[in-house]
């Protein structure tokens, strides 16, 4: 994620003058992100063996869990700034239809599950089709709709789906498997999941695809004026998001054992995926599952403190409120804002958000012609809000 | 054929109160673009208020009105003043929802934190009475909550069109830089505007606390049906809500005949998609609410 507008240049004057500092920002940062994602890879594999009990472990798989869902959304959301509070309906589904498959058609938990994740794929074509045809508002209303629609489908048909009482799920390991090694083998199952999603969205962040997405994102009519076939973009990534999270929906309750349609169909999961990504930084690979840490741990550790009050809700809605007034383009963004500040300035073209370039332009007036972004005095003027800064493409 | 007639009945009558809060909806959509999710929670909240009032002080939930609607509107003109007018212009719409989202999270929380999630009711003198008129019994405290939604309305509608403030109020909406060039104070406006959708919520919690029962949840059953609504009606337009609140209450409460309290909610969602596939923009609004 880093090297892409990296490589990028502004005017050729502006680069040739850039052109020795750029060099070293190329090579070391590559190598330290490296070594970052492997000392990474090697503490989640570390993490079940370091885990001092069962307990920590479970909360672990939580958060794993969560990361998976999050990063789902991010799929939709992150790229096309389409943002779903009620995207609970796919990971609810994706644990449904996996449950009923293995319950009711005695399928193979695995086969189950990935089939039970292209049901719900199916399932989101035509949900995409009719709510892709608005934008914004609209769009979240009915994510929101869609989610009250399938709790009241699958509380009140109770013969199919168990209804209120729940659905058990037979564990998918045998009974020889004791409940801390099932932790771990699921923690493991999610972390993969979780690698392969990541490297899926790494993937499309590079790809013209991408950057169709990325183009609907900043400026929809302007994309579709371009050229960017901006109604089937959006359908794919809804699709593929809306199957990542159904798959985690899935394995986790393949993990858990046990669904109950006012949890699995619930708004908050729905807002705590949403929250998760903005807090972690939405235009940020790592950003979601970074959320999903810190959103996760929080949430756990509120209801192992304070027992299972309605206090966590409070919670939820000012972390929400607060990174949506304070830090709405995430940590990540607002880390790499801060240290890009110590380092020499860039002066390539970079992703900036349409309110950065309407700021840049009425900034840019008494700065003259020079146009070069970051290190014009119209950039330092407009610095004191260090949002400001954020919107840069890692 | 009674039977028939008697939902026709509650049908419009609960269509009342969902055009009042539709109206309150369509408000803030209207003066800021934003959709706003925490709606249905201030409802409730005032509904709880009322709950409250009358177990304290024993006097009539409607009493409530007097300090709840003052109080509401200046709760929505701080919202506007100190949160929605700080997100940035670009991301408004989006950023907004979630915003408003997690003050429904926080008011939720709070009602649950205060009152704990027990089922409460008001206990009324006349909670029990009825009104019988041509074979249709009607129990007088919708005919009250119907009452109170249509007055609520019609001096909204009054406010709107006779005098200079609905003026100042329907250029925002219309177009808040020519509002600005004939000399209306906008962002005044759109605060002021913001407060009377808020009051709407008021008014419609008491109404609500009359005949039904609360618990801090309730709100999710409220806030899907009336995004539905001011979808169908379309983004920004307060007739267009009111009708599709009108339609879509009475189609409703013709369907439980058929088909029980449950399934009957899924007609808001079933218009809400069929709104999207045929008229995306809605029934009444412009070629503008697609785009929000």
């Amino acid at each position: 994620m880093p090297s892409a507008s990296d490589t990028r240049t502004a005017d050729t004057g502006a680069a040739a003058a850039h052109a020795g500092r750029r060099d070293p920002r190329g090579v070391v940062p590559t190598i330290v992100k490296a070594v970052a994602l492997v000392l990474l890879a090697a503490a989640i594999v570390a993490f079940p063996s370091v885990a001092a009990n069962p307990f920590i472990l479970s909360v672990g798989v939580v958060i794993m869990s969560y990361a998976v869902l999050a990063t789902g959304w991010n799929f939709m959301g992150g790229f096309t700034g389409y943002m779903s509070l009620g995207h609970a309906a796919y990971a609810g589904l994706g644990g449904y239809s996996t449950a009923l498959l293995i319950v009711k058609a005695e399928l193979n938990p695995w086969v189950a599950l990935a089939l039970g994740a292209l049901i719900t794929a199916v399932i989101a074509v035509p949900v995409g089709i009719a709510s892709l045809r608005v934008r914004g508002a609209s769009f979240v209303i009915v994510s929101i709709a869609f989610v009250l629609i399938l709790l009241l489908v699958f509380q009140s048909w109770g013969g199919f789906t168990g209804g209120s009482n729940g659905l058990r799920i037979p564990r998918p390991f045998g009974p020889e498997v004791l409940r801390p090694e099932q932790h771990e083998r699921f923690f493991y199952i999610h972390a993969a999941l979780l690698a392969v999603a990541l490297l899926l969205w790494w993937l499309i962040d590079r790809s013209r695809f991408g950057i169709g997405l990325k183009a609907i994102r900043e400026d929809e009519d302007k994309a579709q004026a371009l050229g960017v076939p901006t109604f089937q973009y959006k359908l794919v990534a809804f699709v593929l998001s809306a199957f990542f999270t159904a798959l985690g929906g899935g394995v986790y309750a393949l993990w858990f054992g046990f669904l109950d349609p006012v949890f699995q169909f619930s708004i908050l999961i729905g807002s705590y995926m949403v929250l998760m990504s903005l807090l972690g930084g939405i235009r940020s690979l790592f950003g979601p599952a970074l959320g999903a840490l810190i959103v996760g741990y929080a949430v756990e550790f509120f209801k192992s403190e304070y027992g299972d009050t309605q206090f966590h809700l409070v919670a939820t809605g000012l972390l929400l409120g607060i990174v949506v007034l304070f830090m709405p383009d995430g940590i990540i963004p607002g880390v790499t804002g801060l240290l890009r500040r110590f380092r020499p300035q860039a002066s390539s073209i970079r992703e900036v958000t349409q309110a950065e370039l309407a700021e840049q332009r009425a900034g840019g007036a008494h700065t003259g012609t020079d146009s070069s972004g970051g290190d014009s005095t119209g950039g330092a003027t407009r610095a004191p809000d260090p949002q400001v800064t954020e919107g840069v493409h890692p | 054929m009674s039977l028939l007639l008697q939902s026709l009945v509650l049908g419009v009558l609960l269509g009342g109160l969902y055009a009042l809060l539709a109206a309150g909806l369509t408000l803030y959509f209207g003066v800021m673009r934003v959709v706003m999710i925490a709606h249905s929670a201030f409802l409730i909240l005032a509904a709880y208020l009322a709950w409250f009032w009358t177990t304290e002080t024993g006097i009539d939930p409607m009493v409530s009105l007097l300090w709840t609607v003052p109080l509401f509107f200046v709760t929505g003109v701080l919202i506007q003043r100190l949160l929605i007018s700080r997100l940035r212009p670009a991301t408004l719409t989006m950023m907004s929802v979630l915003l408003t989202f997690a003050v429904a999270l926080v008011i939720e929380g709070t009602l649950g934190f205060v009152f704990t999630g027990t089922q409460r009711r008001v206990q009324l003198p006349y909670g029990g009475a009825d009104i019988s008129i041509g074979g249709v019994n009607i129990a007088v405290v919708k005919l009250i909550a119907f009452g109170l939604a249509a007055a609520s309305l019609l001096a909204l509608y009054l406010l709107l069109t006779r005098t200079k403030f609905g003026q100042a109020l329907r250029a925002t909406i219309q177009h808040p830089e020519a509002a600005r060039l004939v000399g209306i104070n906008t962002e005044r406006t759109a605060g002021y505007g913001f407060g009377l959708g808020l009051a709407t919520a008021a008014i419609g919690g008491t109404a609500l606390s009359l005949d039904s029962t609360i618990y801090p949840s309730l709100h999710w059953h409220w806030i899907g049906p009336l995004m539905a609504i001011i979808v169908v009606g379309g983004l920004g337009s307060i007739p267009g809500a009111a009708i599709a609140a009108m339609v879509l209450g009475v189609g409703q409460s013709l369907l439980q005949i058929p088909l029980g309290t449950t399934w009957a909610q899924t007609f808001f969602y079933i218009a809400l998609f069929a709104t999207l596939m045929i008229r995306p923009q809605g029934f009444f609004g412009g070629r503008l609410a697609q785009r929000f």
